[in-house]
């Protein structure tokens, strides 16, 4: 494996009870990009993206074959804490979900489980994050009000603070800006193309313009296999595959 | 991307001050995160057990001391013998009118709730306005909070003397005022869940029906009532199983004669239930004798009509759950909705002799009728007690235990009895039911265990309040030797509300949406603090509603602690765990069926009694009600 | 939330953020009082109320004692502070059996032990401390002064249903009597109804109390009682050899009244300390006065 893939799965499958969800995935994800996974409804991205922090793991009817890889490690290993996986490697949902609290309270929350008790300390945490995630100047004087009072893409933003907050090496995103208005969407993509400079982000999207802005590599994905993952520009001027050629070019999806 | 950056990325934030936040802590925590999910997952396991546990022990005790009477009668004569003379020679034990009356009771109280309940329920989903309704859903609800025994004293004192007056019967205990009582004690269960029914009727079909020119009332009959059907029968039958089980109030308006009414229609002959045979003659029976035995065994008989009950109930429920409105047949109530059309077809002129909007006016007016009944109901026996009652309080009632057989003095022993017997069962029940619905919810699949927990949970909760009386006796009181105590008491009353936690709770959970769980599983916690954070603090205004009506029903209860924990007079508090108590409902039974010339004090203790239940159920309405403008799912 | 959601599973309410801090108030509130309730529980008593004395007995069985056992109570209670007495009823079977059993310190009763009983607790000592009649009682309204006790037996037994049949108005007989552990209604069915069966209909009160308040309320109900519960009802005279007997002090005494017999308290074995002290407080002058002031009969000697 060289340098510069962080996260990597070989022969993935998945199956959800009887129904199989992912055939045959391979695909490496480069350290410090962004990574798209697109492709229609159904073929398997947020599968796929659910299996690189092990949230898969909740749902009783999973089953895998394949290895996932984050950095070198296989994330199944006898001696893998699952917890320590989901520091690392965060996720941001569809619908944001900011718990019940205050602002600084969700912020705080994922440093507090991992033993964090001193004030100075998570103070800091909280302000570096939301300064990070570019919510700080619009919340630093209502830290203690409850986050549910945010707008809709305040408050995905206050979810990707919060997952920065565990100092993650990789995000990985799941639609993000589906369920928020165009602004919103705007100040989201840029806030993704600049955490890449300190993170791995891997978003799905079924927005293929969205795709073409942020990311720097592309995959397309179909009925559970991996089609096509190369460059986005590559992807988006000059796809090797037929079926992707067709999916860009809005024939189907 | 640039060397500089990569490593920006491994050692910590650039523009931190050189360190993480991870520090000697961080590593620490993590090992402890799975020990603790471990430990908390087998101990809730353990707990949520115990609700089988208790389901078994109760069902096995009272076997236990009830199967020598099948051995010494056979079981054909005692379940259908017709005499029931435990003190005669020889001593007979049939109880067949002990069944028969237990069920002409249920059955005339039902013939008399059912109309009126739907009339209520109906009125309150689809008729009344916003502020009506915000002043009579409250009201039938507040009738559920009137303890039994108060029911009670109010039929003897004055139903049955009304009954009497106004039919000129010989006398007014009969199997009538027993079914009035029992009538207005489960017209409040079957209103409220059929209320509930009516309004998940989906939007869709009211408009549809209306949209095609049906009257209200047409639209009610023949769309929205037929859509709620599974809901409605749920309803009755768990106002039947409310009916079966009551033991107070029947005990004191019935006339107890262990008689089939001859002829089988006659109402107004005395009658003897299943529940108040046991209330009457358990506290009094020698210990081991067979009658003693006996009475085991009509507990065992009463516990399995209960079963029977409760599982015809799930199952419907099973079937209304499984089928959502939305894809429920559409055939039928297409069907009726075509029924409509009809109707105002000009050629149909037999159908047109009465004019939709009469009938409408006069089924609303009924309906209406059914409405004033039962907010009379509870206004009169509010206003009796309230107006008898008042002269009777002062400091001294408040603040003095009583003398002279309680004809004089005051009831304080029996107010502060009533909270430590209260406080107890909240300590036992809310540990417990919160685990158990913890472990319910967030620690287990739908496995053959989680199903045998909550049928568990179902059927303490359809138990008559009495069965866990005798158990509390048998076990609690005998076997383990607390004697008649405190403690005793309080765990009787723990047992008997631990279904209404269980049930809040687990309710409240469930409530929770998995993205918050989600959530916090994404940034790496475990699952019990995913749970203790996360999942807890936002359920808690619905676990807190669950306690407060259970304090509610267990301050008002008399029949679990009438043999395990109340005494009659004391003048002090109890010092020890182990010393017997007095409570304020108990304290009313005695006067009332005991004490003559001691009216003004019991008129006061009912007052008092009915206050302090009352504001309980209040405060918990209020809090339901705050929480529910929140936000509605 | 309705009962169909405490009932079934039925999704109600999200909490939003800002209700948080009501809910905080309310749960502090609610676990300080139940703090303090079971604070209460554990031997520190709220202010104001007489903490309880170090020595206790018990005294438990027949409603017919009862009384004399609570109104004796509070003159002990006055007079010795540091024991406190707790009366409760249940019958005079419930008295038997908890004094053998040892769950009370005394048992009440208005009957003679029963031989399975004697044979279930041979430790068991009888102090005979009062006499009590038993007193047939009508409603006040009711015209019949007088019956022998053969008409008694035959209104009990359901032979007479009307009150024309014995020399009393045109009025139905509502039958009113003891449940069935109740040792007043052993005596009478000894006594009056030679063991004969009592009518199916006869309504049943586990108390005389319960007797006394039917009988009060409906005109032609008849009952028996003891001595204590003649309030707001009419005593009946009982004809003997053609003579009518008031249910009097010196009628009784005499046992010129048919209906008498002895009333006891029980303890197991010998009583010694605060029992005995109780017991012998009730024997004493003053103790048989207060007897007399519960309308019974003192025992003579």
């Amino acid at each position: 494996m060289d340098d510069s893939t962080i996260l990597e799965t070989r022969d993935l499958n998945l199956w959800y009870g009887p129904k199989q969800a992912l055939l045959d995935i391979s695909i490496r994800i480069p350290k410090n990009t962004v990574t798209a996974l697109i492709g229609p409804s159904g073929c398997g991205k947020s599968t796929l993206l659910r299996c690189f922090n092990r949230m898969n793991d909740l749902i009783d009817s999973a089953r895998i074959t394949g290895r996932i890889l984050f950095e070198g490690d296989d994330i199944y290993a006898d001696h893998t804490d699952v917890y320590t996986i989901r520091e690392k490697i965060g996720m941001v949902f569809q619908k944001p979900n900011p718990f019940p609290k205050s602002i600084y309270e969700n912020v705080a929350y994922g440093p507090r489980i991992h033993g964090v008790r001193r004030k100075e300390v998570l103070d800091d945490v909280v302000e570096t994050s939301l300064k990070r995630a570019a919510l700080w100047e619009e919340v630093e004087d209502r830290l203690h009000e409850p986050a549910l009072a945010l707008s809709g893409g305040q408050q995905q933003r206050l979810c990707i603070a919060r997952s920065l907050a565990v100092e993650p090496r990789v995000i990985l995103m799941d639609e993000p800006c589906s369920a928020l208005d165009p602004i919103a969407t705007a100040k989201i993509e840029d806030l993704i193309i600049r955490l890449a400079r300190d993170y791995t982000v891997v978003i799905v999207t079924h927005n293929m313009q969205q795709a073409a802005r942020v990311s720097e590599y592309t995959g397309f994905m179909y009925m559970g296999r991996l089609v096509e993952f190369d460059r986005t520009q590559r992807i988006f001027e000059d796809p090797t595959e037929e079926l992707t050629e067709n999916y860009i070019t809005g024939r189907f999806g | 991307m640039k060397r500089e950056e990569a490593t920006a990325v491994q050692s910590g934030y650039p523009g931190w001050p050189g360190h993480s936040w991870r520090g000697p802590e961080a590593p620490f925590a993590r090992r402890n995160r799975h020990l603790t999910d471990l430990i908390a997952g087998k101990l809730l396991f353990i707990v949520a057990v115990l609700a089988i546990l208790v389901v078994f022990f109760i069902i096995g005790f009272l076997l236990r001391d009830g199967y020598q009477i099948v051995l010494e009668t056979g079981i054909w004569n005692f379940l259908g013998g017709v005499d029931w003379n435990p003190a005669g020679s020889p001593p007979s034990f049939g109880i067949l009118p002990l069944i028969v009356g237990t069920i002409l009771v249920t059955a005339l109280a039902m013939a008399i709730a059912v109309p009126l309940s739907m009339a209520t329920a109906i009125y309150i989903a689809e008729i009344a306005g916003p502020g009506t309704k915000a002043v009579v859903k409250p009201a039938v609800e507040l009738l559920a909070g009137i303890p039994s025994v108060v029911y009670g004293f109010f039929g003897l004192i004055l139903l049955t003397d009304w009954i009497r007056i106004l039919f000129d019967r010989p006398s007014g205990s009969s199997w009538l005022a027993g079914s009035i009582l029992l009538a207005i004690m489960a017209i409040p269960t079957i209103t409220s869940v059929a209320e509930d029914a009516l309004s998940s009727v989906p939007r869709e079909f009211r408009e549809g029906s209306l949209a095609l020119g049906a009257t209200r009332w047409q639209t009610i009959r023949s769309v929205i009532v037929p859509g709620a059907v599974s809901g409605i029968s749920a309803a009755v039958i768990l106002g039947m199983g409310r009916a079966i089980g009551e033991t107070m109030a029947v005990l004191m308006v019935t006339g107890n004669a262990a008689v089939i009414p001859d002829p089988i229609t006659n109402v107004f002959s005395p009658v003897r239930t299943l529940t108040g045979t046991l209330g009457i003659e358990m506290g009094e029976v020698a210990f081991g004798s067979l009658h003693y035995h006996a009475l085991f065994g009509v507990a065992v008989v009463l516990l399995a009509i209960t079963l029977a009950v409760n599982g015809l109930s799930r199952l419907i429920i099973r079937r209304m759950q499984r089928t959502p409105a939305r894809s429920r047949a559409p055939g039928p109530l297409m069907q009726a909705v075509h029924g409509l059309i009809p109707l105002s077809l000009p050629h149909r002129a037999r159908r047109r002799i009465i004019h939709p909007k009469t009938t409408q006016k006069f089924a609303f007016l009924l309906i209406s009728m059914g409405v004033v009944i039962v907010l009379a109901a509870l206004g009169v026996i509010l206003l009796e007690i309230i107006v008898k009652g008042a002269g009777a309080i002062s400091l001294e009632f408040l603040t003095a235990p009583p003398s002279d057989l309680g004809r004089a003095g005051g009831i304080f022993p029996a107010i502060v009895g009533t909270l430590y017997l209260v406080a107890g069962a909240l300590a036992v029940a809310l540990p417990l039911g919160i685990a158990t619905a913890i472990y319910l919810i967030e620690y287990t699949a739908d496995t053959w265990l989680t199903r045998g927990i909550r049928a568990a949970v179902d059927l303490l909760n359809g138990t008559p309040s009495i069965v866990f009386g005798l158990f509390g006796f048998a076990f609690l009181v005998l076997f383990l030797n607390f004697g008649v105590s405190l403690i005793a008491g309080q765990i009787t009353l723990g047992l008997m509300v631990l279904p209404t936690i269980i049930r809040t709770t687990e309710e409240s959970l469930r409530a929770i949406p998995k993205s918050l769980r989600e959530g916090s599983y994404a940034l790496g916690a475990s699952k019990w603090q995913t749970v203790w954070r996360v999942v807890l603090p936002p359920a808690l205004p619905g676990i807190i509603t669950g306690a407060i009506l259970s304090i509610g029903r267990a301050a008002g209860e008399t029949a679990p602690i009438m043999f395990t924990a109340a005494v009659f007079s004391s003048r002090y508090l109890p010092s020890s765990l182990f010393e017997p108590v007095m409570s304020l409902p108990y304290h009313l039974f005695i006067l009332t069926t005991s004490v003559a010339g001691a009216d003004d004090q019991k008129f006061g203790t009912a007052l008092v009694l009915l206050m302090m239940v009352l504001s309980i159920y209040l405060i918990a309405i209020l809090v339901r009600h705050r929480y529910n403008r929140a936000t509605v799912v | 939330m309705s009962k169909i959601t405490i009932l079934f599973y039925h999704p109600r309410i999200i909490m939003t953020g800002k209700h948080l801090s009501g809910v905080t108030a309310v749960a502090l509130a609610g676990t300080l009082m139940v703090v303090l309730m079971a604070a209460g529980c554990l031997g520190s008593q709220p202010p104001g109320s007489p903490a309880s004395p170090p020595q206790q007995i018990t005294a438990t069985g027949s409603t017919t004692v009862l009384p004399i056992a609570e109104k004796a109570r509070e003159a002990f209670e006055d007079l010795y502070p540091s024991t406190s007495v707790l009366v409760s009823g249940g019958g005079s079977s419930v008295g038997v059996r908890a004094v053998g059993e040892g769950t009370a310190d005394i048992g009440m009763s208005s009957r003679d032990l029963k031989p399975e009983e004697t044979g279930m607790y041979p430790g068991l000592v009888t102090h005979h401390i009062a006499d009590d009649a038993v007193i047939l009682i009508v409603h006040p309204e009711n015209s019949i002064e007088s019956l022998t006790l053969d008409q008694v037996r035959g209104i009990y037994n359901g032979t007479y249903t009307n009150w024309n049949q014995v020399g009393g108005p045109d009025l139905d007989i509502v039958v009113v009597g003891r449940d069935s552990a109740s040792g007043t209604r052993e005596f009478f069915a000894e006594y009056v109804m030679n063991k004969e069966d009592f009518t199916k209909n006869q309504e049943e009160f586990n108390s005389n109390g319960g007797v006394q308040q039917k009988v009060s309320q409906t005109p032609g109900a008849i009952g028996y009682v003891g001595l204590g519960y003649t309030d707001g009802v009419k005593s009946l005279k009982i004809e003997v050899n053609g003579a009518p007997i008031e249910p009097t002090l010196e009628n009784i005494t005499s046992k010129r009244y048919p209906i008498t017999r002895p009333l006891y308290m029980l303890t197991n074995g010998e009583p010694g300390g605060a029992v005995k002290e109780f017991l012998d407080f009730i024997m004493s002058e003053e103790g048989q006065q207060i007897v007399a002031s519960a309308d019974y009969i003192p025992v003579q000697g």
